[in-house]
Protein backbone atom coordinates (compact mmCIF):
# COMPACT_ATOMS: atom_id res chain seq x y z
CA UNK A 1 0.00 0.00 0.00
CA UNK A 2 3.04 2.26 -0.06
CA UNK A 3 2.65 2.91 -3.79
CA UNK A 4 1.95 6.46 -4.84
CA UNK A 5 -1.42 7.17 -6.38
CA UNK A 6 -1.31 7.42 -10.15
CA UNK A 7 -1.25 11.10 -11.04
CA UNK A 8 -4.63 10.95 -12.73
CA UNK A 9 -6.41 9.86 -9.59
CA UNK A 10 -4.80 12.20 -7.09
CA UNK A 11 -8.01 14.23 -6.98
CA UNK A 12 -9.68 11.40 -5.07
CA UNK A 13 -7.64 12.19 -1.97
CA UNK A 14 -8.59 15.83 -2.10
CA UNK A 15 -12.26 15.16 -2.76
CA UNK A 16 -12.72 12.59 -0.04
CA UNK A 17 -10.19 13.92 2.42
CA UNK A 18 -9.16 10.40 3.33
CA UNK A 19 -5.52 10.41 2.36
CA UNK A 20 -3.98 6.94 2.55
CA UNK A 21 -5.87 4.51 4.75
CA UNK A 22 -4.23 1.20 3.86
CA UNK A 23 -5.71 -2.18 4.79
CA UNK A 24 -8.24 -2.33 7.61
CA UNK A 25 -10.87 -4.38 9.38
CA UNK A 26 -14.31 -3.62 10.75
CA UNK A 27 -13.96 -3.09 14.52
CA UNK A 28 -16.63 -5.00 16.48
CA UNK A 29 -16.85 -5.29 20.28
CA UNK A 30 -16.61 -9.10 20.02
CA UNK A 31 -13.16 -8.90 18.38
CA UNK A 32 -11.84 -5.71 19.97
CA UNK A 33 -8.68 -7.28 21.40
CA UNK A 34 -8.09 -9.22 18.20
CA UNK A 35 -8.24 -6.04 16.15
CA UNK A 36 -5.80 -4.35 18.55
CA UNK A 37 -3.18 -7.10 18.24
CA UNK A 38 -3.61 -8.13 14.58
CA UNK A 39 -0.53 -7.17 12.62
CA UNK A 40 -1.02 -5.07 9.51
CA UNK A 41 -4.21 -3.24 10.48
CA UNK A 42 -3.85 0.32 9.16
CA UNK A 43 -7.38 1.59 9.89
CA UNK A 44 -10.74 0.45 11.24
CA UNK A 45 -14.39 1.23 10.81
CA UNK A 46 -17.00 1.24 13.58
CA UNK A 47 -20.78 0.97 13.23
CA UNK A 48 -21.81 4.45 14.29
CA UNK A 49 -25.15 3.36 15.76
CA UNK A 50 -23.35 1.04 18.20
CA UNK A 51 -21.21 3.63 19.97
CA UNK A 52 -21.75 6.67 22.16
CA UNK A 53 -19.45 9.54 21.17
CA UNK A 54 -19.18 10.66 24.81
CA UNK A 55 -18.28 7.18 26.07
CA UNK A 56 -16.15 5.55 23.38
CA UNK A 57 -15.15 1.91 23.85
CA UNK A 58 -11.74 1.62 25.47
CA UNK A 59 -10.46 -0.34 22.48
CA UNK A 60 -11.22 2.48 20.05
CA UNK A 61 -9.40 4.90 22.32
CA UNK A 62 -6.40 2.56 22.29
CA UNK A 63 -6.46 2.44 18.49
CA UNK A 64 -6.87 6.21 18.18
CA UNK A 65 -3.98 6.60 20.62
CA UNK A 66 -1.82 4.70 18.15
CA UNK A 67 -2.91 7.09 15.42
CA UNK A 68 -5.10 4.62 13.53
CA UNK A 69 -7.92 6.28 11.58
CA UNK A 70 -11.37 5.15 12.80
CA UNK A 71 -14.23 5.70 10.34
CA UNK A 72 -17.82 5.90 11.64
CA UNK A 73 -19.95 3.74 9.35
CA UNK A 74 -23.68 4.48 9.54
CA UNK A 75 -26.27 1.80 8.84
CA UNK A 76 -29.47 3.50 9.96
CA UNK A 77 -29.65 6.89 8.25
CA UNK A 78 -31.57 5.57 5.26
CA UNK A 79 -30.37 8.16 2.75
CA UNK A 80 -32.26 6.27 0.06
CA UNK A 81 -35.54 6.76 1.92
CA UNK A 82 -38.41 9.09 1.18
CA UNK A 83 -37.97 11.06 4.41
CA UNK A 84 -35.17 13.60 4.82
CA UNK A 85 -32.45 12.13 7.06
CA UNK A 86 -33.38 12.31 10.74
CA UNK A 87 -31.63 15.32 12.41
CA UNK A 88 -30.90 13.32 15.59
CA UNK A 89 -29.22 10.57 13.60
CA UNK A 90 -27.20 13.15 11.65
CA UNK A 91 -26.11 14.80 14.89
CA UNK A 92 -25.03 11.41 16.24
CA UNK A 93 -22.99 10.68 13.11
CA UNK A 94 -21.39 14.12 13.25
CA UNK A 95 -20.57 13.67 16.96
CA UNK A 96 -19.00 10.28 16.20
CA UNK A 97 -16.83 11.85 13.51
CA UNK A 98 -15.67 14.57 15.92
CA UNK A 99 -15.08 12.20 18.85
CA UNK A 100 -12.97 9.91 16.67
CA UNK A 101 -11.34 12.74 14.72
CA UNK A 102 -12.40 10.75 11.66
CA UNK A 103 -11.24 11.66 8.16
CA UNK A 104 -14.70 10.86 6.76
CA UNK A 105 -17.93 9.02 7.52
CA UNK A 106 -19.72 6.48 5.34
CA UNK A 107 -23.30 5.36 4.78
CA UNK A 108 -25.28 3.42 2.18
CA UNK A 109 -27.35 3.99 -0.92
CA UNK A 110 -30.32 2.23 0.67
CA UNK A 111 -33.60 2.68 2.47
CA UNK A 112 -34.06 1.10 5.88
CA UNK A 113 -37.56 2.19 6.93
CA UNK A 114 -40.82 3.22 5.35
CA UNK A 115 -44.43 3.64 6.38
CA UNK A 116 -43.47 3.47 10.07
CA UNK A 117 -41.79 0.07 9.63
CA UNK A 118 -38.12 -0.79 10.16
CA UNK A 119 -36.54 -3.11 7.60
CA UNK A 120 -33.56 -3.95 9.81
CA UNK A 121 -31.61 -4.15 6.59
CA UNK A 122 -30.25 -2.07 3.72
CA UNK A 123 -32.80 -2.34 0.92
CA UNK A 124 -32.23 -1.16 -2.65
CA UNK A 125 -33.70 2.12 -3.84
CA UNK A 126 -35.82 2.35 -6.99
CA UNK A 127 -33.35 3.78 -9.47
CA UNK A 128 -35.55 6.29 -11.24
CA UNK A 129 -34.91 9.95 -12.07
CA UNK A 130 -37.59 10.95 -9.56
CA UNK A 131 -35.98 8.91 -6.77
CA UNK A 132 -32.55 10.28 -7.71
CA UNK A 133 -33.75 13.83 -7.01
CA UNK A 134 -34.96 12.80 -3.55
CA UNK A 135 -31.80 10.86 -2.67
CA UNK A 136 -29.53 13.67 -3.92
CA UNK A 137 -31.41 16.07 -1.68
CA UNK A 138 -31.03 13.69 1.28
CA UNK A 139 -27.30 13.44 0.60
CA UNK A 140 -26.94 17.24 0.48
CA UNK A 141 -28.74 17.55 3.82
CA UNK A 142 -26.39 14.97 5.34
CA UNK A 143 -23.33 16.69 3.93
CA UNK A 144 -24.51 20.01 5.37
CA UNK A 145 -24.79 18.43 8.84
CA UNK A 146 -21.46 16.56 8.84
CA UNK A 147 -18.07 18.06 9.73
CA UNK A 148 -16.21 15.69 7.36
CA UNK A 149 -16.78 14.28 3.85
CA UNK A 150 -19.41 11.57 3.32
CA UNK A 151 -18.94 8.43 1.23
CA UNK A 152 -21.83 6.27 0.00
CA UNK A 153 -21.71 2.50 -0.36
CA UNK A 154 -23.36 0.30 -2.99
CA UNK A 155 -25.56 -2.42 -1.45
CA UNK A 156 -26.12 -6.14 -1.95
CA UNK A 157 -29.57 -6.88 -3.31
CA UNK A 158 -31.76 -9.95 -3.57
CA UNK A 159 -34.28 -8.26 -5.87
CA UNK A 160 -34.61 -5.30 -8.21
CA UNK A 161 -37.35 -2.71 -8.66
CA UNK A 162 -39.44 -3.20 -11.79
CA UNK A 163 -39.23 0.47 -12.77
CA UNK A 164 -35.44 0.87 -12.52
CA UNK A 165 -34.17 3.28 -15.18
CA UNK A 166 -30.48 3.11 -14.25
CA UNK A 167 -27.95 0.63 -12.93
CA UNK A 168 -26.73 1.18 -9.37
CA UNK A 169 -23.37 2.31 -10.77
CA UNK A 170 -25.08 4.92 -12.97
CA UNK A 171 -27.25 6.06 -10.05
CA UNK A 172 -24.20 6.43 -7.79
CA UNK A 173 -22.38 8.20 -10.61
CA UNK A 174 -25.20 10.76 -10.84
CA UNK A 175 -25.11 11.25 -7.06
CA UNK A 176 -21.35 11.81 -7.11
CA UNK A 177 -21.74 14.24 -9.99
CA UNK A 178 -24.52 16.30 -8.42
CA UNK A 179 -23.54 16.22 -4.72
CA UNK A 180 -19.78 15.58 -4.65
CA UNK A 181 -20.33 12.61 -2.33
CA UNK A 182 -17.48 10.08 -2.17
CA UNK A 183 -17.70 6.39 -3.04
CA UNK A 184 -17.35 3.37 -0.80
CA UNK A 185 -17.28 0.44 -3.21
CA UNK A 186 -18.18 -2.91 -1.65
CA UNK A 187 -16.80 -5.52 -4.04
CA UNK A 188 -18.62 -8.31 -2.17
CA UNK A 189 -21.89 -6.50 -2.86
CA UNK A 190 -20.98 -6.25 -6.54
CA UNK A 191 -20.37 -10.00 -6.47
CA UNK A 192 -23.70 -10.58 -4.70
CA UNK A 193 -25.56 -8.63 -7.38
CA UNK A 194 -23.70 -10.52 -10.09
CA UNK A 195 -24.80 -13.88 -8.66
CA UNK A 196 -28.33 -12.89 -7.64
CA UNK A 197 -29.32 -10.41 -10.31
CA UNK A 198 -26.97 -11.21 -13.19
CA UNK A 199 -25.37 -7.75 -13.07
CA UNK A 200 -21.71 -8.01 -14.14
CA UNK A 201 -19.42 -6.72 -11.38
CA UNK A 202 -16.70 -5.65 -13.79
CA UNK A 203 -19.29 -3.70 -15.77
CA UNK A 204 -20.20 -1.85 -12.57
CA UNK A 205 -16.52 -1.05 -11.96
CA UNK A 206 -16.32 0.42 -15.46
CA UNK A 207 -19.39 2.60 -14.85
CA UNK A 208 -18.53 3.89 -11.36
CA UNK A 209 -16.62 7.19 -11.00
CA UNK A 210 -13.65 5.48 -9.31
CA UNK A 211 -11.67 8.73 -9.14
CA UNK A 212 -13.96 9.61 -6.21
CA UNK A 213 -13.26 6.34 -4.38
CA UNK A 214 -12.82 6.78 -0.62
CA UNK A 215 -12.26 3.13 0.26
CA UNK A 216 -13.36 -0.42 -0.47
CA UNK A 217 -15.23 -3.12 1.46
CA UNK A 218 -14.45 -6.83 1.13
CA UNK A 219 -16.41 -9.65 2.80
CA UNK A 220 -17.45 -13.28 2.58
CA UNK A 221 -20.89 -14.87 2.50
CA UNK A 222 -22.79 -18.06 1.76
CA UNK A 223 -24.46 -19.57 -1.28
CA UNK A 224 -27.89 -20.98 -0.38
CA UNK A 225 -30.07 -22.57 -3.09
CA UNK A 226 -28.30 -20.59 -5.80
CA UNK A 227 -28.68 -17.25 -3.97
CA UNK A 228 -25.64 -15.50 -2.50
CA UNK A 229 -26.18 -14.18 1.03
CA UNK A 230 -23.70 -11.46 1.97
CA UNK A 231 -23.41 -12.54 5.61
CA UNK A 232 -19.90 -11.26 6.48
CA UNK A 233 -19.38 -14.49 8.43
CA UNK A 234 -17.06 -16.46 6.15
CA UNK A 235 -13.76 -16.24 4.32
CA UNK A 236 -13.72 -14.00 1.28
CA UNK A 237 -14.33 -16.09 -1.86
CA UNK A 238 -11.69 -15.96 -4.57
CA UNK A 239 -14.21 -14.42 -6.96
CA UNK A 240 -14.60 -11.38 -4.69
CA UNK A 241 -10.81 -10.98 -4.51
CA UNK A 242 -10.73 -11.13 -8.31
CA UNK A 243 -13.17 -8.21 -8.44
CA UNK A 244 -10.89 -6.39 -5.98
CA UNK A 245 -7.95 -7.03 -8.31
CA UNK A 246 -10.04 -5.73 -11.23
CA UNK A 247 -10.78 -2.59 -9.24
CA UNK A 248 -7.08 -2.22 -8.38
CA UNK A 249 -6.27 -2.44 -12.08
CA UNK A 250 -8.41 0.67 -12.60
CA UNK A 251 -7.56 2.76 -9.54
CA UNK A 252 -5.30 2.64 -6.48
CA UNK A 253 -7.87 2.64 -3.66
CA UNK A 254 -6.97 4.79 -0.63
CA UNK A 255 -8.11 1.93 1.62
CA UNK A 256 -9.49 -1.63 1.63
CA UNK A 257 -11.40 -2.96 4.64
CA UNK A 258 -12.45 -6.49 5.62
CA UNK A 259 -15.93 -6.83 7.13
CA UNK A 260 -16.61 -9.77 9.47
CA UNK A 261 -19.82 -9.72 11.51
CA UNK A 262 -20.39 -12.95 13.37
CA UNK A 263 -19.15 -16.55 13.76
CA UNK A 264 -15.81 -14.94 14.49
CA UNK A 265 -12.81 -17.09 13.64
CA UNK A 266 -9.40 -17.12 15.33
CA UNK A 267 -6.89 -14.34 14.92
CA UNK A 268 -4.92 -16.45 12.44
CA UNK A 269 -7.86 -16.64 10.02
CA UNK A 270 -8.46 -12.88 10.10
CA UNK A 271 -4.75 -12.24 9.66
CA UNK A 272 -4.71 -14.59 6.67
CA UNK A 273 -7.71 -12.81 5.15
CA UNK A 274 -5.92 -9.46 5.40
CA UNK A 275 -2.96 -11.14 3.70
CA UNK A 276 -5.19 -12.40 0.87
CA UNK A 277 -6.51 -8.86 0.39
CA UNK A 278 -2.95 -7.52 0.14
CA UNK A 279 -2.07 -10.28 -2.30
CA UNK A 280 -5.07 -9.45 -4.52
CA UNK A 281 -4.06 -5.78 -4.47
CA UNK A 282 -0.53 -6.68 -5.55
CA UNK A 283 -1.84 -8.83 -8.41
CA UNK A 284 -2.91 -5.89 -10.55
CA UNK B 1 -24.69 -5.11 6.98
CA UNK B 2 -23.52 -4.97 10.55
CA UNK B 3 -26.37 -4.63 12.99
CA UNK B 4 -26.92 -1.69 15.23
CA UNK B 5 -27.76 -3.57 18.40
CA UNK B 6 -27.29 -1.08 21.16
CA UNK B 7 -29.17 1.94 19.99
CA UNK B 8 -32.79 2.05 19.02
CA UNK B 9 -33.83 3.63 15.80
CA UNK B 10 -35.75 6.82 16.36
CA UNK B 11 -39.21 6.36 15.00
CA UNK B 12 -39.78 8.20 11.75
CA UNK B 13 -40.70 11.78 12.29
CA UNK B 14 -39.70 11.68 15.95
CA UNK B 15 -37.31 14.60 15.86
CA UNK B 16 -38.06 18.22 15.10
CA UNK B 17 -38.78 19.04 11.50
CA UNK B 18 -35.45 19.48 9.73
CA UNK B 19 -34.66 22.81 8.24
CA UNK B 20 -34.43 22.39 4.50
CA UNK B 21 -30.96 22.48 3.04
CA UNK B 22 -30.26 24.45 -0.14
CA UNK B 23 -31.80 22.64 -3.05
CA UNK B 24 -34.37 20.90 -0.90
CA UNK B 25 -36.98 18.49 -2.19
CA UNK B 26 -39.24 19.35 0.63
CA UNK B 27 -42.91 19.90 0.55
CA UNK B 28 -45.39 20.14 -2.24
CA UNK B 29 -43.72 20.59 -5.56
CA UNK B 30 -45.77 23.67 -6.28
CA UNK B 31 -43.98 25.59 -3.51
CA UNK B 32 -42.48 28.53 -5.39
CA UNK B 33 -39.84 29.54 -2.84
CA UNK B 34 -37.58 26.49 -3.09
CA UNK B 35 -33.92 27.36 -3.55
CA UNK B 36 -31.69 26.73 -6.53
CA UNK B 37 -31.42 23.11 -7.53
CA UNK B 38 -34.69 22.22 -5.86
CA UNK B 39 -37.06 19.69 -7.26
CA UNK B 40 -39.86 22.20 -7.59
CA UNK B 41 -41.74 20.72 -10.46
CA UNK B 42 -42.93 17.28 -11.42
CA UNK B 43 -39.88 15.20 -12.28
CA UNK B 44 -41.88 13.10 -14.64
CA UNK B 45 -45.23 14.25 -15.88
CA UNK B 46 -47.37 11.89 -13.84
CA UNK B 47 -45.57 12.19 -10.49
CA UNK B 48 -46.59 15.28 -8.57
CA UNK B 49 -44.37 14.87 -5.50
CA UNK B 50 -41.24 12.70 -5.68
CA UNK B 51 -41.00 12.23 -1.90
CA UNK B 52 -44.63 11.18 -1.56
CA UNK B 53 -44.38 8.78 -4.48
CA UNK B 54 -41.15 7.25 -3.12
CA UNK B 55 -42.71 6.95 0.35
CA UNK B 56 -45.73 5.14 -1.06
CA UNK B 57 -43.65 2.72 -3.15
CA UNK B 58 -41.18 1.92 -0.36
CA UNK B 59 -43.92 1.46 2.26
CA UNK B 60 -45.84 -0.88 -0.04
CA UNK B 61 -42.74 -2.96 -0.68
CA UNK B 62 -41.67 -3.02 2.97
CA UNK B 63 -45.16 -4.08 4.07
CA UNK B 64 -44.88 -7.04 1.70
CA UNK B 65 -41.47 -7.92 3.15
CA UNK B 66 -42.12 -7.57 6.88
CA UNK B 67 -45.85 -7.13 7.55
CA UNK B 68 -47.55 -9.76 5.44
CA UNK B 69 -48.67 -7.28 2.76
CA UNK B 70 -49.38 -8.14 -0.86
CA UNK B 71 -46.33 -8.03 -3.14
CA UNK B 72 -46.42 -4.84 -5.22
CA UNK B 73 -46.99 -5.31 -8.94
CA UNK B 74 -44.02 -6.04 -11.15
CA UNK B 75 -41.70 -7.51 -8.50
CA UNK B 76 -40.31 -11.03 -8.65
CA UNK B 77 -42.43 -12.60 -5.91
CA UNK B 78 -40.04 -15.49 -5.39
CA UNK B 79 -37.24 -13.04 -4.69
CA UNK B 80 -39.40 -11.06 -2.28
CA UNK B 81 -40.11 -14.27 -0.37
CA UNK B 82 -36.37 -14.98 -0.16
CA UNK B 83 -35.76 -11.40 1.03
CA UNK B 84 -38.53 -11.68 3.64
CA UNK B 85 -37.08 -14.94 4.97
CA UNK B 86 -33.61 -13.41 4.99
CA UNK B 87 -34.83 -10.43 7.04
CA UNK B 88 -36.34 -12.76 9.64
CA UNK B 89 -33.19 -14.87 9.69
CA UNK B 90 -31.12 -11.76 10.32
CA UNK B 91 -33.41 -10.61 13.14
CA UNK B 92 -33.26 -14.12 14.63
CA UNK B 93 -29.45 -14.10 14.57
CA UNK B 94 -29.25 -10.78 16.38
CA UNK B 95 -31.82 -11.82 19.00
CA UNK B 96 -29.92 -15.09 19.52
CA UNK B 97 -26.77 -13.06 20.27
CA UNK B 98 -28.63 -10.78 22.69
CA UNK B 99 -30.47 -13.65 24.46
CA UNK B 100 -28.36 -16.83 24.29
CA UNK B 101 -30.40 -18.04 27.27
CA UNK B 102 -33.44 -18.34 25.00
CA UNK B 103 -31.50 -20.46 22.51
CA UNK B 104 -30.33 -22.67 25.39
CA UNK B 105 -33.90 -22.96 26.67
CA UNK B 106 -35.52 -23.88 23.35
CA UNK B 107 -32.65 -25.56 21.51
CA UNK B 108 -31.46 -24.21 18.17
CA UNK B 109 -34.30 -25.70 16.12
CA UNK B 110 -36.96 -24.77 18.65
CA UNK B 111 -35.62 -21.23 18.90
CA UNK B 112 -35.70 -20.85 15.10
CA UNK B 113 -39.26 -22.18 14.83
CA UNK B 114 -40.56 -20.05 17.71
CA UNK B 115 -38.82 -16.92 16.44
CA UNK B 116 -40.07 -17.38 12.88
CA UNK B 117 -43.62 -17.80 14.17
CA UNK B 118 -43.20 -14.62 16.23
CA UNK B 119 -41.61 -12.53 13.46
CA UNK B 120 -43.66 -13.53 10.42
CA UNK B 121 -45.89 -10.61 9.49
CA UNK B 122 -44.62 -8.58 12.48
CA UNK B 123 -42.16 -5.79 11.62
CA UNK B 124 -39.09 -5.27 13.73
CA UNK B 125 -40.17 -2.85 16.50
CA UNK B 126 -38.98 0.77 16.30
CA UNK B 127 -36.89 0.29 19.45
CA UNK B 128 -34.43 -1.97 17.60
CA UNK B 129 -33.08 -5.44 18.24
CA UNK B 130 -33.14 -5.22 22.04
CA UNK B 131 -36.84 -4.44 21.96
CA UNK B 132 -37.30 -7.24 19.41
CA UNK B 133 -35.58 -9.63 21.84
CA UNK B 134 -37.70 -8.40 24.74
CA UNK B 135 -40.96 -8.74 22.77
CA UNK B 136 -40.00 -12.25 21.68
CA UNK B 137 -39.19 -13.23 25.28
CA UNK B 138 -42.53 -11.79 26.42
CA UNK B 139 -44.31 -13.91 23.85
CA UNK B 140 -42.49 -17.01 25.08
CA UNK B 141 -43.31 -16.16 28.67
CA UNK B 142 -46.98 -15.64 27.77
CA UNK B 143 -46.94 -19.07 26.10
CA UNK B 144 -45.85 -20.60 29.39
CA UNK B 145 -42.09 -20.97 28.91
CA UNK B 146 -40.25 -20.55 32.24
CA UNK B 147 -38.00 -17.53 31.63
CA UNK B 148 -35.74 -15.79 34.14
CA UNK B 149 -35.76 -12.01 34.21
CA UNK B 150 -33.11 -10.69 31.79
CA UNK B 151 -29.95 -9.43 33.45
CA UNK B 152 -29.44 -5.66 33.24
CA UNK B 153 -26.50 -4.37 31.20
CA UNK B 154 -23.36 -4.06 33.37
CA UNK B 155 -22.25 -0.50 34.17
CA UNK B 156 -19.27 0.98 32.32
CA UNK B 157 -16.86 0.39 35.20
CA UNK B 158 -17.58 -3.33 35.20
CA UNK B 159 -17.30 -3.44 31.40
CA UNK B 160 -13.80 -2.00 31.66
CA UNK B 161 -12.86 -4.54 34.35
CA UNK B 162 -14.20 -7.34 32.15
CA UNK B 163 -12.09 -6.05 29.29
CA UNK B 164 -9.02 -5.94 31.53
CA UNK B 165 -9.48 -9.51 32.74
CA UNK B 166 -10.16 -10.66 29.19
CA UNK B 167 -6.93 -9.00 28.07
CA UNK B 168 -5.03 -10.86 30.83
CA UNK B 169 -6.61 -14.14 29.81
CA UNK B 170 -5.61 -13.55 26.18
CA UNK B 171 -1.95 -12.87 27.03
CA UNK B 172 0.40 -15.34 25.39
CA UNK B 173 2.23 -17.53 27.90
CA UNK B 174 5.48 -15.57 27.89
CA UNK B 175 6.60 -17.03 31.19
CA UNK B 176 7.42 -20.71 31.54
CA UNK B 177 4.34 -22.68 32.43
CA UNK B 178 6.35 -24.83 34.81
CA UNK B 179 9.02 -23.34 37.01
CA UNK B 180 11.31 -25.57 38.98
CA UNK B 181 10.39 -25.50 42.60
CA UNK B 182 7.01 -23.90 42.09
CA UNK B 183 5.20 -27.05 41.21
CA UNK B 184 2.34 -26.56 38.81
CA UNK B 185 2.61 -23.82 36.18
CA UNK B 186 1.09 -20.52 37.12
CA UNK B 187 1.72 -18.12 34.28
CA UNK B 188 0.33 -19.89 31.29
CA UNK B 189 -3.19 -20.53 30.30
CA UNK B 190 -4.63 -23.41 28.31
CA UNK B 191 -4.96 -22.35 24.68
Amino acid sequence: MAAERPAGTARGDDMTGTGRLGVGIGWRPEIDLTVERLPGVDFVEVVAENIRPGDLPESLRVLRGRGLPVIPHGVGLGLGGAEPPDPDRLTHLADCARALDAPLVSEHLAFVRAGGMEAGHLLPVPRTRAALAVVADNVRRAQAALPVPLALENVAALFGWPDDEMTEAEFLGELVETTGVGLLVDVANLYTNQINLGLPAVGALDALPLSELAYVHVAGGHLHHGVWHDTHTARVPGEVLEILAELRARVDPPGVLLEWDGDYPGDDVLEAELGRIREAMARA
Amino acid sequence: MPDPVNHPAPSPGSGPAPSPAPGAVNGPVSAPSAGPGAVNGPVSGSVPDPRAELARAQAELLAALVAGGEPPRGFDEGRLRIQAASLISKRRGVVARIRPDLVALLGAAGFAAEFDAYARGRPKPPGGSRVDARDFAERLRAAGHPLPEPAPEPPAGRRRWARFTRALRDLPPVLPTRVKGLGRGWAGRPR
